[in-house]
């Protein structure tokens, strides 16, 4: 019999599941989208029960003899609180739906635990602050003791901005900013401005445009009035100020309709303002001197260009993001919250730092591709040393691979075991995969991995990027080209690998190395734009037949199409 | 043994200064034109600077209130009461 703790994201959006065992050890997380195939999962139950109960079989959870105790991530209801949404920037009927979904995920948090069999009436669960919840989650995967942490969301219990203070391990909030003023509305906005639509996340496609476009100071004044920062808090300018700025800024935007380029200064525009609001933010938080450390979490700490400006500024030394910073990864911090709450724990466990807690690929299945699959050339490659060589080889020819090892990431990267693989220097490589597998913009940039102990020659310096959270620029002096991870404005986002926490990607950029002569290697998510990273086998081999992919690995089996193989 | 409601009574003196000087900033009158007996709603006092007053409340006295304490309280005095007792429990 032992006790465990189950985490729930439940915003609305991004839904997610963890799961904690009696020792305080993050066992599982996953976000519902995968599971379901669906996109962000918008107003799904994050217990699911059908994605719960494969999630505590896969844990090792006991249904017979554990027991489960359920936290959410949010303390309070949206929809009790009777407030007019602010609507200047987002559309009101938006903001009143997410209120709605956001109250029947914490109405129902828990409810599928009746479902499953594992409680007899309906649970209570503990309830956390969402801002908590983000700053436990950074905590988990910190390497660090003490730290400031900076929750940059878009939404939170009484305003979008909290900073707590970690020391020995125990966070205490330092204060939050009450009220509208969000830097996460202000990308929203910018984001529908440009033609994009935030409720899809397309958020990245304005972050990857700002490179092709140029800061107008103008615009650029405008924008920045919009939001007042004061002492690290936000506040909206009055509405009447706001809608101003939205019709001064419109013109520069683009229709849906209408070619990319068309917003792209008005994305980069829109980036600088973001990045000189958060500079505010966070120049606040640091400027006591009480840390070197900074954690950085909420969903406006996926901004990788931002980002990747901190090192070395605000007294910044080392930078540390979660790998699921955004909302799916308030699950983990749910759960470790109710973990510390039932056994009187103040320090927030530090993990080991993978990011790799989900699922496991069925290899079941690849039984019965082998029988079926009439067509395709399916060999084991003996292993990952093997996979690894064979994987280089594929790349080296110029081939295009989707692999599927070990468990699946959490969070919104693909950090080699979900992820579709190539090689960087090959010629027309970016416009290949961006056509012909992923169905994107062709301007959309690609991340390479590589080691960390090889950053320094590649980027003129080392700073870790485990989880790909953060843009560097690339020495324009680099060993070689690696032009499909170069964007446009001359810098990648680079995820960082080592040995103890990254085996797999790490002796596949030896063994590249070895094929190629360069330890760079492009790395994006296995999965088609919209969809959500690939779940199943049979969602791994459904993309390998209906895209550009050349071949796909499950877990030591590579599977080629016919004419790449031969 | 010191008499709880004193206590309270005495905190209560200490905050309802500060609420009368940052809701007369809020509703641009003098603060003579606030009393502890005022009615929030009477005061002017929107929706938002009621929220706003809770953040300037959650700073200057280093508590945390709950985004609807606000809202549960008809009068300067009673909220003034509810933050005191929050002051003293912490």
């Amino acid at each position: 019999m032992s006790q465990w703790y189950l985490g729930l994201s439940t915003s609305g959006h991004d839904p997610a599941l963890a799961l904690v065992d009696a020792e305080g050890t993050v066992r599982f997380a996953e976000a519902t989208e995968r599971f379901l195939q669906d996109k962000r999962a918008w107003g799904v139950t994050p217990d699911h029960a059908p994605h719960l109960g494969a999630a505590l079989d896969e844990a090792g959870f006991d249904r017979d003899r554990d027991t489960l105790r359920v936290g959410t991530s949010w303390a309070s209801v949206k929809g009790a609180m009777g407030r007019p949404p602010h609507d200047a920037l987002l559309s009101g009927a938006d903001t009143l739906w997410m209120q709605a979904v956001q109250t029947q995920m914490q109405a129902a948090a828990g409810l599928s635990l009746l479902r499953l069999g594992l409680a007899r009436e309906p649970v209570e669960p503990l309830r956390f602050d969402h801002h908590l919840c983000h700053a436990v989650t950074a905590a988990w995967f910190a390497p660090c003791d003490d730290a400031v942490c900076v929750v940059l969301d878009g939404e939170g219990e009484v305003g979008a901005v909290s900073a707590f203070d970690m020391r020995a391990r125990r966070l205490t909030r330092r204060w939050r900013s009450w009220g509208p003023g969000s830097l996460g509305t202000f990308y929203g906005w910018l984001t529908g401005l440009c033609g994009f639509d935030w409720r899809a996340g397309e958020e990245w496609k304005v972050m990857g445009l700002a490179a092709f476009g140029q800061v107008d100071p103008e615009l650029a004044a405008r924008m920045d009035g919009m939001i007042a920062v004061d002492r690290g808090r936000l506040r909206f300018a009055d509405e009447d100020m706001l809608r101003t700025a939205d019709a001064l800024c419109r013109p520069f935007g683009r229709d849906p309709a209408e070619p990319v380029e068309r917003a792209a200064d008005l994305a980069a525009t829109g980036q600088a303002v973001y990045s000189a609001f958060a500079d505010r933010v966070i120049g606040s938080c640091m400027a006591d001197g009480a840390a070197t450390d900074l954690l950085l979490a909420g969903g406006c700490a996926l901004n990788s260009s931002y980002n990747g400006t901190l090192p070395g500024r605000h007294g910044i030394e080392r930078l540390h993001v979660p790998p699921c910073p955004a909302d799916d990864g308030n699950a983990i911090g749910a759960a470790l919250l109710a973990y510390m709450h039932e056994t009187g724990t103040d320090a927030v466990p530090r993990g080991d730092g993978s990011p790799f807690l989900g699922h496991m690929a069925r290899t079941r299945t690849l039984d019965k591709m082998r029988a079926s699959a009439k067509g395709f050339v399916i060999r084991e490659t003996g292993g990952m040393g093997g996979a690894a060589r064979a994987v280089a080889g594929c790349l080296a020819e110029g081939r295009i691979l989707g692999v599927m090892r070990g468990r699946a990431e959490f969070g919104p990267r693909a950090l080699g075991h979900r992820s579709i693989l190539a090689d960087p220097q090959q010629t027309g490589m970016k416009d290949r995969i961006n056509a012909e597998v992923k169905g994107r913009e062709a301007y959309r940039p690609f991340a390479p991995a590589l080691r960390l102990a090889d950053t320094a020659t590649w980027f003129g310096r080392s700073v870790p990027s485990p989880y790909m959270s953060l843009t560097l620029p690339w020495l324009s002096d680099r060993p070689a080209p690696v032009a499909a991870t170069v964007h446009a404005d001359g810098t990648g986002r680079l995820q960082t690998v080592e040995p103890h926490t990254a085996p797999w990607m790490s002796t596949l950029l030896g063994a590249l190395e070895q094929a190629t002569g360069v330890p760079v290697v492009l790395n994006t998510s296995f999965n088609i734009m919209g969809k959500p990273i690939v779940h199943s086998v049979e969602d791994a081999a459904g993309m390998l037949m209906t895209s550009g992919l050349d071949a796909i690995l499950v877990e030591d089996t590579l599977i080629e199409k016919p004419l790449a193989a031969s | 043994m010191t008499d709880p409601t004193a206590t309270s009574d005495a905190a209560a003196a200490r905050v309802e200064p500060f609420l009368i000087g940052a809701i007369a900033r809020f509703t641009r009158q003098p603060v003579e034109a606030i009393a502890p007996d005022s009615v929030l709603v009477d005061l002017g006092l929107q929706s938002i600077d009621a929220v706003l007053l809770s953040g300037e409340v959650e700073d200057h006295f280093g508590i945390e209130l709950d985004p609807s304490t606000v809202f549960e309280h008809d009068t300067l005095d009673s909220f003034a009461r509810e933050i005191a007792r929050r002051l003293d429990a912490a």
